[in-house]
């Protein structure tokens, strides 16, 4: 719900694909751990400028925000809001492990306390930590294939990923369903009980500055329909690069270049 | 001539058939007192049990009677401000505990705890489990799986009311996060190894206990720790050791406090009970008080007339005043022991399961009380109680005495 990680989703929103490797060359023995690390390598490596809508869904109201974002590589990424207006200029920066958010109104930066980093990221079904620790699937994790499912042309692989022993991880296990070009499609999170507590799909898979991309995210708390959060990519251009200063406690304050 | 000690006797014998001249009059006055004195003992008793037990519960509740911290650690409990060598200090500060002191070595520090559905804040305490067992309350406070073993380095122990809030059990995982010594956030799973009960709902929610080995590598402290808590053999101890751990102290970069200083809200608390048992008393004797005066002058009027005679026959007043004064000491003391009797009864029937407050945990842990209250008597309060029902019984008949003693056998005789 509030805290874990959603393991880079929503990182991966603001960071993109490295070009696919040619992973799943003709069926043979198929490694989920290098499926899993070519699902999230897809949408890494390097920089990526893009506006995205956020809608924050609740029974009894709803919410919509946009946001310009810069990513470069797995840990930098800048995020400042551009609409509704009362919200404009909101920001959060994140480096390594560690985040900042600045609130023009106080005209303060926080960098954010461990208290913090489980809370609500601006109040929607992500929370700090999501967009902190990214590389936990990915070291935390033995991964099994449970298996395939055929889609059209494309094959889908069913993984099951549960922590290692003393791994300092929320979950008592993961559910991906990565498709054969390293499309995420699913990822579902359960507690140690092996109950289902949220889950993240992609929608509208579409090519996207140059590359395949879900322009739909969707993360939803198990056994609430009428409560999500919706991320949708308006625009998305990647680049080979991002110069050093756009990650910086000045570009939060006064907008990313 | 008669013997001193036959006046007495006999004074005493015409005293005690006066009372019961009138026994309906003496049963009311007497069930007065009683009840009073009653009220008194067993109310006291009960105040000074809620009190006891506050104090025990905060000094089990890992404050200890003496706690030995980094200078600037009690403003401001932060990472930085913990103690490094803290053998060296221990070792300068152990010869001025008395024999049967013990003490133990804890880290204390802010942290987060979450499992997949719930997080909160809480207080991670870093603890040597053996050292920690003789020193608080959690030593024997495991009522589920076990307490923690020495180098288990992965378990840590819960309390239920956060293992209910948090929906776990025994064998689960928890995830603390914290910021070390170098401000980086750092998170380690912990395996629940036991669940405590505490008296307080609020303290099982509020602490965490991993070993204190754990709590210094995930910290990355070292061998520094946050704070020493001793426990001395008894309360009053405390503020004298701590003077002279102190002085000996002195110009180190530690402060040590004993609990009224750790506590002083507690200590304001404990003060102000004291005077409101007084004042309880009080209350309950000015009502008692008139009741009792108002008897005896009603018996001293009745016998007017018998006062002049006495009088006539050449009785000094004062001994007219002895008279009537003891009277009422005889009632008094009749009463006081009969309300004694009856107020510790109430005590000790009270003191086998103690008043059980659990139905209203959550406001009774405001108060910072107990959950359950058991009377405590102590000499003292008994004493100050009889004191006053006495003193302040035979002052008030000191009026009516003196009455009856100005009374002369012309007056006496027009007197109806």
């Amino acid at each position: 719900m509030k805290h874990g990680r959603i393991l880079g989703m929503i990182c991966l929103i603001f960071t993109v694909l490295a070009a696919p490797t040619s992973l799943f060359a003709a069926s043979a023995a198929i490694d989920p751990a290098a499926l899993v690390a070519a699902g999230f390598d897809h949408y890494r490596g390097t920089a990526s400028i893009s506006r995205v809508e956020m809608r924050i869904q609740r029974p009894t109201w709803q919410r919509t925000m946009r946001m310009q974002a810069w990513t470069r590589g797995t840990s930098e990424s800048l995020i400042r809001i551009t609409a509704p207006a009362k919200d404009v200029g909101n920001g959060t920066l994140k480096r390594g492990k560690e985040m900042w958010t600045y609130n023009p109104k106080v005209n303060r930066v926080l960098k954010l306390p461990p208290a913090l980093m489980s809370q609500s990221w601006m109040g929607s079904d992500f929370s700090n930590n999501d967009l902190a620790k990214s590389d936990s699937i990915l070291n935390d994790y033995v991964h099994t294939l449970t298996g395939t499912e055929n889609q059209g042309e494309h094959t889908i692989y069913r993984i099951e990923s549960t922590p290692k022993a003393d791994a300092p991880v929320v979950w008592g296990l993961q559910r991906l369903r990565i498709r054969d070009d390293h499309v995420i499609l699913s990822q579902e999170f359960f507690d140690e009980e092996l109950v289902s507590v949220k889950k993240m799909t992609a929608h509208e898979i579409q090519l996207m500055g140059g590359r395949i991309f879900p322009k739909v995210w969707k993360m939803r708390e198990t056994g609430k329909t009428e409560q999500y959060t919706q991320l949708t990519y308006l625009e998305l251009t990647f680049q080979d690069t991002l110069p050093d200063r756009t990650f910086t406690r000045n570009a939060l304050i006064h907008g990313g270049r | 001539m008669i013997g001193n000690l036959d006046v007495v006797t006999m004074e005493l014998q015409l005293a005690w058939r006066n009372i019961w001249r009138n026994p309906r009059r003496t049963a009311v006055i007497l069930t007065a007192v009683i009840i009073g004195v009653w009220s008194m003992v067993g109310l006291g008793a009960l105040m000074r049990g809620i009190l006891i037990g506050m104090i025990q519960n905060n000094i089990d509740t890992l404050t200890g009677h003496i706690q030995i911290h980094q200078q600037a650690y009690p403003d401001d409990p932060a990472i930085e401000h913990s103690i490094s060598d803290p053998e060296t200090w221990m070792s300068a500060a152990r010869d001025a505990l008395p024999a049967g002191s013990r003490w133990s070595q804890r880290i204390r520090i802010g942290a987060v705890v979450s499992n997949a559905r719930h997080t909160r804040g809480a207080i991670l305490m870093g603890i040597d489990p053996a050292a920690e067992a003789r020193l608080s309350f959690i030593g024997t406070a495991v009522t589920e799986g076990a307490y923690l073993a020495d180098g288990d380095t992965g378990g840590i122990l819960i309390g239920r009311a956060l293992a209910q809030q948090f929906d776990t059990r025994l064998g689960r995982k928890l995830i603390l996060t914290a910021q070390d010594s170098d401000g980086e956030i750092v998170s380690r799973a912990f395996r629940i190894r036991g669940i405590y009960q505490a008296e307080m709902a609020d303290t099982e929610k509020g602490f965490l206990f991993v070993n204190r080995q754990s709590a210094q590598q995930l910290l990355k402290l070292g061998n520094r720790i946050s704070e020493i808590a001793i426990r001395l053999p008894a309360h009053e101890m405390a503020v004298p050791v701590a003077n002279d751990l102190k002085a000996r102290l002195a110009g180190s970069p530690l402060r040590v406090r004993a609990w009224p200083e750790i506590l002083p809200l507690l200590k304001a608390y404990v003060e102000m009970f004291d005077t409101f048992i007084l004042i309880w008393f009080i209350v309950v004797f000015v009502a008692m008080g008139f009741g009792i005066l108002n008897t005896t002058l009603m018996a001293v009027f009745e016998r007017m007339r018998e006062f002049g005679v006495l009088k006539a026959l050449g009785m000094r007043p004062g001994r007219i005043v002895r008279g009537v004064l003891l009277e009422t000491l005889l009632m008094l003391v009749l009463g006081i022991g009969a309300g004694n009797l009856l107020g510790l009864a109430t005590c000790w029937g009270l003191s086998i399961t103690g008043i059980d407050l659990s139905a209203m945990a959550e406001g009774v842990a405001y108060a910072g009380m107990a959950r359950i209250i058991t009377p405590v008597v102590w000499i003292r309060d008994l004493l100050r109680a009889n004191l006053v029902v006495l003193l302040l019984g035979l002052l008030v008949c000191l009026y009516p005495a003196i009455k009856a003693a100005r009374m002369t056998p012309v007056a006496a005789m027009r007197h109806h």
